[in-house]
């Protein structure tokens, strides 16, 4: 098609035409028959669709395109924040549940907390190790879940996704209290609307997440290296002032918990070592989110993964050692944390450095969140491919982001949240067992592995796989046993309850896949069926005719039929249609119990049941005519009945419903039956059958 | 004129004949073009013979000749520049593409010269390129395909 006439050129002969491409703001052609289509052709067409689209722009960021993915991948620097923000982050509270744990045999009791820090430090080291094997191993990321479905079976599998899953929101949930109570000790008037804050802060971490991986990245790259910095600043310093002598211990503040008075022992030790293995949650969102990270993938991963156990195991031993040194005593619920009193013991209470430390860590806490919200919809993606999950979590957002997960994550974590009443402590039981069962099963998984691939260096890569798999296991049992009553109970219950969702999902699609499927070597023939069309009409209107017309065009065999709730307007409708459509055939069913669906489904039955045995069961259309409405409140006023039919109708066999929307502004929807017996056809458009 | 003999031009019209050298051409012009902020014009020419009428339904239906323009225009956004596509019809491509470079007030026209190794290798230089040469009222770049050599 050319866009006019030929346009003239210099010489006489020299004419062109430029041709009209009409493809081309909605579609680029990519091959013969190939069309990929533009940011245009997803753009809403609809008043609401576009303020909705413009919403989310704002919120989210402008849709990007599949190409545009390689730039969203994560450098090392941003991958150690965005993934390692968690770990991290556990360093601001874990050293303080071991305290808490270690108080009830009296102060003097703390002594034991560096032994116990450093014996989760070498727990660290060799889990970390481990998870540097699973991701030069799985590159294509889902840490344990995949390590331990390929090595181990699916039901292992599915029990590490689980836990993960579990592990996840608990992380989202924990640290935002944590950071909610980190804020609260610097401004006590917070604590009443601790809860608001916590929720606040979860709905703008989904809604960053949401703005895709590169600009999250951006947003929570500064927060967790200012932590790290003011932290080992603050270990540094601590340590000096320690080997100076300089470390006079710090008064117990008038909130402080109450020593205990029973006795050292190994049951004690070990529940503090299980306190303070929360230093571990997060240590395995790197292995599931390798694909997030720039080329090559696995060993970039792998580095992060290495740089992040150190720094973890640096400053989770140097808090402790400097707290111990400076006999810091935890505080009750809502009062000041024990790295908000060290900061202060070091830095000087009030000083610029102790209350920078105070908001680093606040909002490194809050950011530990983020880790959960990388990996949590990377791992629902995978099992979502997998089958075991809806497949709307395999679907990537307009910002490349698994969009389903993000939102679904942030909020069960806010209502957690919310639930808990914003707690930390009460939260906390809940969330290592899960850590520990993906670790343990990861492990076992990883020294399978190694045994089947036997490649170099496969006998001390199996080694570390075997002893960090006993290591994780003992603390497994360990961790269950002392926090089973505090809450824990509860994972070990919905372990399994998730387990079972992620069954019944596979065997969902599984039984649907397989009634749907076609055999590759089958060759689909044309077939002929026969078919009739049945109109329901409500009057003759335009919309009406339009319908009939279409129904025409679809089957020789139509029928319209009219529900009529009372003889007189039956025989009126009749007398009109036999004058307006003598050419369609109109049954009338007075309906005196004036229901409108049941009669015409009725009716639907006693055809089929007419239809010639021999000639097979017809392809039945329901041609319903639908007047299309131009505001919201015209949507309330038409088309009610419609739904209402169409509803009834979905799932009828060999019944296939049309819908024929008529608009207003449509200047071919004029009736073709002219102006015969009644004058006009329609003085207004009357809502179509169903209204 | 001076300024184009320096590499800098405001608004290029590349003329593309649906061949390999068209992306590198696409590829070198919209590079440049970039630095200088400078405007990029696309062009395919389908020559329509006398025996149909100029405004016969050719090039709209032709799927080849869309997809020229698009995979030019997706070269481009590659490097960064947005480049107008333009299908024209005409008796002679190399008439149109003068008539639209001066319509458009180009200071610059691109074209490709493929090489073709049948019957020992040579450039098939055809009738465009010495017409565009001769007429274009604006400076004209014939980009060279490269030779690869045989190794025998």
């Amino acid at each position: 098609m050319s866009e006019d006439r030929p346009l003239r050129g210099r010489k006489l002969a020299d004419r062109r035409v430029r041709v009209d491409r009409p493809h081309q703001p909605f579609f680029r052609y990519a091959g013969p028959g190939q069309l990929v289509a533009r940011e245009a052709a997803s753009r809403p067409t609809t008043a609401v669709g576009r303020a909705w689209a413009r919403l989310k722009s704002t919120a989210i960021g402008r849709p990007l395109a599949n190409e545009e993915e390689i730039g969203e991948r994560l450098a090392k620097k941003k991958a150690l924040a965005i993934f390692s923000s968690d770990a991290i982050s556990s360093s601001a509270y874990a050293t303080e549940e071991i305290l808490r744990v270690l108080l009830i045999a009296g102060a003097g009791a703390f002594i034991w907390s560096v032994e116990v820090a450093v014996a989760i430090a070498l727990l660290l080291g060799v889990v970390s190790l481990s998870y540097r094997q699973v991701c030069r191993a799985y590159p294509s990321g889902g840490g344990a879940y995949v390590v331990a479905r390929e090595n181990l079976s699916q039901l292992a599998g599915l029990v590490a996704a689980a836990a993960l899953l579990i592990d996840y929101v608990m992380t989202v949930a924990v640290s935002t209290a944590s950071a909610v109570a980190q804020v609260v000790s610097v401004e006590p008037g917070l604590y009443g609307v601790r809860i608001e804050i916590g929720v606040a802060v979860i709905a703008l971490i989904t809604v960053a997440n949401l703005r895709g991986l590169r600009e999250s990245g951006n947003v929570f790259a500064i927060p967790t290296y200012l932590f790290i910095g003011l932290t080992l600043l603050m270990v540094g310093l601590g340590l000096v002032r320690v080997m100076m002598g300089d470390a006079a211990p710090v008064a117990p503040q008038p909130d402080a918990l109450r020593a205990g008075t029973e006795g050292i022992g190994l049951l004690l030790l070990v529940r503090a070592f299980a306190g303070g293995s929360v230093a571990l949650t997060g240590v395995e969102a790197i292995a599931n989110g390798v694909p997030a990270f720039k080329p090559p993938e696995a060993r970039n991963a792998a580095a992060t993964m290495t740089t992040m156990a150190i720094l973890l195991a640096v400053l989770f031993v140097g808090i402790t050692v400097v707290a111990d040194a400076y006999q810091i005593m935890p505080t009750m619920e809502g009062g000041q944390t024990v790295v908000v009193l060290l900061a202060n013991a070091v830095f000087g209470g009030g000083s610029l450095l102790a209350v920078g430390f105070a908001v680093a860590t606040a909002l490194i806490l809050f950011l530990a969140a983020n880790t959960s919200f990388n990996a949590f919809p990377r791992l629902a993606a995978i099992l979502a491919e997998d089958g075991f999950m809806p497949r709307q979590f395999s679907f990537k957002g307009d910002r490349l982001a698994f969009s389903w997960g993000i939102v679904l994550l942030g909020g069960i974590a806010a209502g957690l949240l919310v639930a808990f009443g914003g707690e930390t402590h009460a939260l906390i039981p809940l969330y290592s067992v899960g850590v520990f069962v993906c670790f343990t099963l990861s492990q076992i998984g990883m020294v399978r592995h190694w045994f089947s691939v036997r490649e170099a260096g496969w006998r001390w890569r199996a080694t570390i796989n075997a002893v960090g798999a006993v290591l994780t296991a003992v603390v497994l049992i360990v961790v269950a046993s002392v926090k089973f009553w505090h809450g824990a109970y509860l994972v070990v219950i919905l372990i399994p309850i998730l387990v079972a969702m992620m069954l019944f999902i596979d065997r969902q699609y599984r039984s649907t896949a397989a009634q749907l499927a076609v055999a590759p070597d089958r060759v689909v023939k044309p077939t002929r069926r026969d078919h009739r069309a049945v109109v329901p009409v409500a009057g003759i209107d335009r919309a009406t005719i339009q319908a009939v017309n279409v129904a025409r065009s679809i089957s020789d065999d139509v029928l319209a039929i009219f529900i009529a709730q009372d003889p007189v307007r039956a025989t009126e409708m009749r007398a009109r249609w036999e004058a307006q459509l003598p050419h369609v055939p109109l049954v009338v069913i007075e309906s005196p119990y004036r229901a409108l669906t049941g009669p015409l489904l009725a009716y639907l039955e006693v055809l089929d049941r007419n239809w010639p045995g021999e000639r097979g069961v017809p392809v039945t259309f329901v041609v319903v005519p639908e007047f299309v409405a131009r505001t919201w409140w015209e949507r309330l006023l038409y088309n009610q009945s419609v739904k209402r039919l169409r509803a009834a109708l979905v799932g009828r066999p060999h019944t296939v419903v049309v819908d024929v929307p008529y608009r207003r502004e449509d200047p071919e929807s004029t009736p073709d039956t002219g102006r015969s017996a009644g004058g006009s056809a329609v003085s207004r458009p009357d809502p179509p059958a169903a209204t | 004129m001076s300024s184009i003999s320096q590499g800098a031009f405001r608004r290029a019209v590349v003329g593309l004949a649906g061949g390999v050298s068209d992306e590198r051409i696409v590829r070198l012009t919209a590079s440049l073009a970039r630095l200088q902020r400078a405007e990029l014009v696309g062009v395919h020419v389908v020559e329509i013979d006398w025996t149909l009428p100029i405004d016969a339904d050719v090039a709209g239906r032709s799927e080849e000749a869309q997809r020229v323009l698009d995979m030019a225009e997706r070269t481009a956004e590659e490097v960064g520049q947005k480049l107008q596509p333009v299908l024209l019809q005409a008796r002679d491509v190399g008439a149109a593409l003068v008539d639209e470079a001066s319509e458009r007030d180009a200071d610059l026209l691109v074209l490709g010269l493929p090489y073709r190794k049948k019957f020992g290798g040579d450039f098939a230089i055809g009738r465009t390129i010495p017409y565009v040469l001769k007429n274009a009222p604006c400076a004209v770049w014939v980009i060279r395909e490269p030779i690869i050599e045989e190794r025998s």
